[in-house]
């Protein structure tokens, strides 16, 4: 088995665009979370959402036809044309039927969705336009990025809900390790749509003024959307070549509650699971870990759950293990979220300093953590665990270790 | 760790029959589901499932809040838990290694439009709540799991055609990793008004309601529906179980044609090279093949691009090799097709037969397809599935002896 470097980072968030912009905000502990401004809120109960600002997508998108995919691509393509920049590598110096694309999502293109119905109510069904079908299956998203950058290798769509980031780049550190493939482009993507806003609207889930993940006042998650793309290759191959290396990724673990569709599983079970099963596979310990990325999405029961994992799978050096949720800054960008927050880890593994939990004010004796509240701390990190907790009872956890020459 | 990995059960359900026994028996009459739809009316034609009652394999309780998709895949993991000995119906608890890999491609297009459309037609705020759920793409997946006590890895994996094979795969290299016990792997799709309607607006429906593969007059696809899974497991730990597989899972193949994310690359190129990725994986050589199942289902472009990859891999040795076309049996699956023909591989093994291709007249690429069942001798049947949104995967079937 090879080992797996991270060398090439591209995001698009509501905080911003492109690796050194995200962790400058990130840092900072920037907000992206305003009122909606892609569809009119006022008949929600709620307002806010994380939406990605001043998108200008045919600074990416070049070999593809922008009227021809939904936004869910368009910010994939920007995310991966990033990230491939970022890395320094020149695509077309590889052998192309070995370059591949692992990606995640929610929703995939749900805005051609709400076309669809537009266009439904406005002038009836016969009136669908031939392109909606081919623009919407599930791994178009995938498949638009290896259009755009010419890339023949294995390419799919993992659409495991809010966690699909961690098992897309899972699958693509797989595919490297084991010689499947020499080059991988594995993220996530998700755009904003109003379809997700009503949906976790009528479940009472939305904040209505803030995103204050493991607070004790915390009232729920915000929708967002984004994209972030890593370039994963064998170790060897980015010594040699090189390259930045920002991480190295150990392994990874998956599992299901089989418990309930959108509620975690109250002990925390499949979310013990899956961290357990991504530290056996990366051959470490908890007492390895210096920092968690939480999947904590500001929801009353998932950020106690995910608390309570995490208490009982570290016992004693749980409270000593620092974890936050940059959702507080970015909202939940749903199938973008753990693949963002694995950009995050990588870059706390590369500059040695953690991101902070913000809106963090009064403690919840049921979160008995050290969430990082409101100000990002340097505390050198070796070995950093990315929690992401999805509908199906979905659970991932990604293992990543600081690279040292 | 033996690395084979290997099948220990079959669930199926699909316009030509619910059961692996009854699959094989539509399959090998020559039979087709394409027909009247129940689901459309109107003259509309499918080979959706039909009559289907999901009740009468999972009892009545708790079906209201699933899907179309959810429910046909709960049956087909039902029928393959108890075919491999491995229902946990009875059981307090889940095993933590059993787990689902289920391949779509339009997933959950009609739940997620469905819930859109309540909303702008009776208000955002009166939409039902319990309906949310089902708009994720994985959901499917995810109420497999709660029915079946299914706590191993979920994943629903989306590759276009090849959704279904992509999934097995996938499936396969967990097991190898030892990351899993026993995986359900397969593939689901719904036929729904959405997909329905685009298809025949995209141009991909067959006029002529009739799937006609690689015959000169083929006219487009109709669509299908239905979910197909296998239950693998490695051969040690089957064995460890007192069973004897026969059917192996072999070498996988896959490449994107980086050329239209909605048109056949009719050079053909990826599919070639998704074969030829396959027979290597399996280090054996296209002698060795000795039956093709072949995802062509009456598309102009499509079939043409797979009879010259065909070529390209095969060259002679082609017009020796019996072909099956079993989509015009079961119809045009789009994210399940490559599971349902990869069952049809393994009863191909199995009965060291190739499935009829219903209803075949004639090629015009001078392949051996026939509407009668073909013997062959061989341990080794290619299944072939590729989409015009540029996914291309082949899969190796070997057979133990």
């Amino acid at each position: 088995m090879k080992r797996v470097a991270i060398t090439g980072l591209g995001l698009i968030t509501p905080i911003g665009a492109g690796r050194k912009v995200f962790w400058e905000r990130l840092l900072a502990g920037t907000s992206g979370i305003a009122t909606v401004a892609s569809f009119d809120s006022s008949v929600f109960p709620v307002h806010l959402g994380a939406e990605v600002k001043e998108f200008d997508p045919k600074q990416f998108v070049r070999r593809g036809k922008l009227e021809e995919m939904g936004r869910g691509s368009q910010l994939a393509i920007a995310a991966a044309r990033m990230s491939i920049e970022d890395s320094g590598i020149e695509i077309s110096s590889y052998d192309s039927g070995r370059v591949g694309v692992s990606m995640g999502t929610t929703s995939g293109e749900p805005r051609l969705v709400e076309r669809y119905n537009d266009v439904r109510k406005a002038e009836g069904l016969e009136a669908i336009p031939g392109d909606f079908l081919p623009q919407y299956p599930c791994n178009v998203i995938p498949s638009n990025i290896a259009v755009e950058f010419g890339l023949h290798g294995p390419c799919m769509m993992i659409p495991t809900a809010c966690a699909a980031g961690n098992y897309a780049i899972g699958y693509g550190y797989d595919l490297i390790r084991t010689g499947r493939a020499d080059l991988m482009l594995a993220g996530g993507a998700d755009a904003f749509s109003r379809i997700t806003y009503q949906g976790f609207s009528r479940l009472g889930a939305i904040a209505p003024e803030r995103c204050q993940p493991f607070d004790k006042n915390r009232k729920g998650m915000v929708p967002g959307e984004g994209a972030a793309v890593l370039i994963l290759e064998p170790l060897e191959d980015a010594r040699a070549r090189g390259a930045k290396i920002y991480a190295e990724v150990l392994g990874y673990g998956v599992s299901c509650d089989s418990h309930h569709m959108t509620a975690a599983h109250p002990k925390g079970d499949g979310a013990i699971r899956a961290m357990a099963m991504a530290l056996e596979g990366s051959k470490k310990t908890t007492a390895d870990v210096d920092y968690i990325s939480a999947h904590g999405t500001g929801t009353p029961t998932n950020d106690r759950v995910e608390s309570i994992a995490v208490r009982t799978l570290f016992g004693d050096r749980a409270g000593k293990v620092p974890m936050s949720s940059i959702k507080s800054m970015l909202g939940h960008t749903m199938g973008a979220a753990s693949a963002i927050e694995a950009v995050a880890c990588s870059l706390a593994l590369d500059t040695g300093v953690i991101p902070p939990t913000v809106n963090y004010e009064t403690p919840d004796p049921e979160c008995d953590l050290d969430y990082v509240p409101n100000y990002a701390r340097t505390t050198n990190p070796r070995v950093v665990l990315n929690n992401a907790y999805a509908f199906g009872g979905n659970n991932a956890s990604l293992c990543l270790a600081r690279y040292e020459a | 760790m033996s690395s084979r990995v290997v099948v220990t059960g079959a669930g199926v359900i699909s316009s030509i029959g619910a059961g692996a026994d009854d699959f094989e028996r539509g399959l090998y009459a020559g039979t087709t589901g394409v027909g009247p739809s129940q689901l459309f009316g109107e003259g509309a034609t499918t080979a959706e499932v039909r009559d289907f009652a999901p009740q009468n394999w999972l009892g009545p309780k708790g079906l209201r809040v699933l899907d179309r998709s959810a429910r046909l895949v709960c049956v087909s993991s039902h029928m393959a838990l108890c075919e491999a000995g491995l229902s946990q119906a009875d059981a307090a608890e889940g095993d933590p290694g059993l787990g689902l890999i289920c391949g779509t491609m339009f997933g959950s297009l009609h739940s997620i439009t469905s819930f859109d459309w309540s909303g702008l037609t009776e208000g955002p705020n009166l939409v039902n709540p319990m309906a949310f759920p089902n708009t994720v793409i994985n959901s499917p997946a995810g109420h497999a799991a709660i029915k079946h006590k299914l706590r191993g890895v979920n994943s629903t994996i989306c590759a276009g055609l090849a959704s279904g094979l992509y999934a097995m795969h996938y499936a396969a290299e967990f097991l190898r990793f030892g990351r899993a016990k026993a995986l359900l792997a397969g593939g689901v799709e719904e036929l729904c008004e959405e997909s329905f309607l685009g298809f025949r607006k995209m141009g991909a429906a067959s006029a002529s309601g009739s799937i006609r593969p690689f015959a000169a007059d083929r006219d487009g696809s109709v669509l299908g529906d239905g979910s197909a899974l296998w239950m693998l497991e490695t051969e040690d730990a089957a064995c460890a179980r007192g069973l004897r597989p026969v059917l192996e899972v072999g070498g996988f193949g896959s490449a994107h044609d980086a050329h239209s994310t909605s048109a056949f690359d009719v050079r053909a190129d990826g599919a070639t090279s998704a074969i030829r990725q396959a027979l290597a994986a399996s280090e054996i050589g296209p002698e060795q093949i000795a039956c093709i199942i072949s995802g062509a289902s009456g598309s102009r472009a499509g079939d043409l691009m797979e009879a010259r990859a065909l070529r390209n891999v095969f060259g002679d040795l082609l017009g020796g090799i019996p072909v099956s076309a079993p989509k015009a049996a079961f119809g045009e699956g789009l994210g399940v097709s490559g599971a349902f023909c990869a069952l049809a591989g393994g009863l191909a093994l199995h009965r060291q037969s190739a499935p009829p291709t219903a209803g075949y007249k004639e090629s015009e690429f001078g392949l051996r397809l026939s509407a009668e069942a073909q013997p062959f001798q061989g341990k080794h049947v290619l299944i072939n599935a590729f989409g015009c949104d540029g996914n291309n995967a082949a899969l190796v079937l070997n057979l133990r002896t």
